[in-house]
């Protein structure tokens, strides 16, 4: 308990002796945690975003204006079928899309009242199981339709969300590249400021090894003053990056209702912004201790 | 005390510091180590220290082979030992008090017990009214009377010093040798290297001669 008093006491003083250099390590160490959690930030809420859209996919059905009646019975067959895909259906006449669209665009109603014929097609609203929103089952539907009689166009969204899970996975791995390589810097930074601090008392080194001190006396306020650094660093990271989160989240580019809510960006969980201080002190604590044992 | 068994030193391949070196020390000795530059004092003086091993024979210390002692053995054994170099090595950041409270600090000594055993040593030495002093403001003889004070505070069996006057002028010498003597009096091995005959002449004591690593008299 003693010795650990001890080694707290040399920590932070030997921090605010050496305040420029360490303000350096713990830049560094918020600079990488920075860009490390922001991607993690950034591919977090795209995730939860297309986990939103997959939940609300659909397939869009679009009938021709002349279609006969057999022939949409039979488009009504073909989802009646395919019902281990198919969650529910719903007919949508013309009348009942202008309908839709003039509430949903009050603004856009007037205009929609002018034109001379109802320019909105009839359609089949599908619901898709959520067991089939990550396999081909729903393109393989998607295409049959296209090739029945009276359909004009059909409209299935997986692609685009594929894109975007892609651009996710791309975000990962890129905190991850970077992140590492920024952390690996920031291990050197604390090393080579820890073993400034060292050089700067290596009298008093000496004379603690020739006394007989135990090496936690010796070595321990090195490695205490590394994790420290690696701690502060951390927090600021997190800091700097809630406030990140803030901004965005009090602009006002919402895209079309529902679709991104800018408003709902979420930080990062409480146990990643743990893991993210716990790993900022491991990076500060491996880099005091590479110091503390090098020059021996 | 000391027992040295055909200890030999070497630095590089070739060039031997001590040769085949044979001697006993008693306890409650004070021993003069003399003998020109390079004669190979300080080495043996580092081995006593323990910060360096022999290459052949073995060196015992209180019934203990130096070679052959752990991290934590050594640590121990270092505790027992005073040292005093000449260049002082004292903390430039840190008032003469701190100095020398320095050392039980770092040994986990609580504050209590280091505070008094602080005063003493330093009241011993002669310089309790310089205590709030930092060590640049003192004279080379003040400095280095901290820095036996900072030696005394564990009570070690043996103090070693190295040159402990090369940069005081006689009349300081010969004041610092009382010190040891001081310490001997209790009972405290002390072995001094120096090359200051005159200064031996003065205090006349057992003196080690070494020349190239191997004792050229021992009287
Ligand atoms: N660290 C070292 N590395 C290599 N050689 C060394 C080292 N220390 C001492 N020596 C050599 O060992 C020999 C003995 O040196 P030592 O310092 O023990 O002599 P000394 O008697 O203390 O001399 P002085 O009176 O000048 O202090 C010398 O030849 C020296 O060059
Ligand atoms: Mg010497």
């Amino acid at each position: 308990m003693r010795a650990f008093r001890y080694c707290v006491d040399e920590a932070t003083a030997s921090l605010w002796r050496g305040r420029g250099a360490s303000l350096l390590a713990i830049l560094t160490i918020a600079i990488a945690l920075f860009v490390l959690s922001g991607f993690l930030v950034v591919s977090s809420n795209l995730e939860r975003l297309i986990a939103r859209w997959n939940d609300a996919a659909e397939l869009s059905v679009y009938l021709a204006d002349d279609i006969s009646q057999e022939q949409r019975i039979s488009v009504d067959q073909v989802l009646a079928r395919n019902d281990a895909v198919v969650a529910a259906r719903e007919y949508l006449s013309k009348a009942d899309a202008l309908r839709r669209f003039k509430r949903d665009f009050p603004d856009l109603a007037t205009t929609a009242d002018g034109l001379a014929s109802n320019p909105f097609p009839a359609s089949f609203e599908v619901r898709l199981r959520a067991a089939h929103s990550a396999d081909d089952a729903p393109a393989k539907l998607a295409a049959q339709l296209r090739q029945t009689a009276g359909v004009v166009d059909v409209r299935y969204d997986r692609q685009w969300i594929e894109r975007l899970s892609s651009v996710a996975d791309l975000c990962r791995l890129m905190g991850y590249v970077l992140g590492g390589i920024l952390v690996a810097a920031a291990v050197v930074t604390v090393t080579s400021v820890v073993r400034l601090a060292l050089y700067g008392r290596k009298d008093e080194i000496k004379i603690m090894e020739l006394v007989g001190a135990p090496i936690g006396y010796i070595r321990g306020p090195f490695v205490l003053e590394g994790t420290l650094q690696g701690g502060l660093g951390a927090g600021l990271a997190l800091a700097a990056l809630w406030s990140a989160v803030l901004v965005v989240r009090s602009r006002e580019y919402q895209v079309v209702d529902g679709l991104a809510d800018f408003s709902a960006t979420a930080f990062l969980a409480p146990s990643l912004a743990a893991l993210v201080v716990t790993g900022g002190m491991l990076v500060g604590c491996v880099g005091g201790f590479i110091a503390a044992r090098t020059p021996r | 005390m000391i027992d040295a068994q055909n200890v030999s030193k070497l630095y590089n391949r070739s060039v031997y510091a001590l040769r085949d070196l044979t001697l006993k020390i008693e306890k409650g000795d004070f021993v003069f180590l003399t003998g020109p530059s390079g004669a190979g004092k300080s080495t043996f003086l580092r081995l006593l220290l323990r910060e360096e091993t022999p290459n052949k024979g073995a060196l015992r210390v209180a019934g203990r082979d130096l070679s052959r002692l752990t991290t934590r053995q050594v640590q121990a054994y270092r505790r027992g030992v005073g040292f005093v170099f000449q260049d002082f090595k004292l903390i430039p950041r840190m008032t003469v008090l701190e100095n020398i409270a320095f050392v039980p600090k770092v040994l986990g000594a609580g504050s209590v017990p280091m505070r008094r055993r602080t005063f003493q040593v330093l009241k011993w030495v002669g310089l309790q009214h310089r205590m709030n002093a930092f060590p640049l403001e003192l004279s080379g003889g003040e400095q280095q009377r901290v820095a036996i004070a900072r030696a005394l505070i564990n009570d070690p069996v043996l103090v070693l010093a190295d040159e402990p006057t090369g940069n005081l002028d006689p009349d300081l010498s010969l004041e610092i040798m009382n010190l040891f003597r001081e310490i001997n009096a209790r009972g405290t091995t002390v072995v001094v290297a120096t090359h200051d005959r005159e200064l031996i002449r003065q205090v006349g004591r057992h003196t080690i001669t070494l020349a190239h690593g191997r004792i050229v008299e021992n009287e």
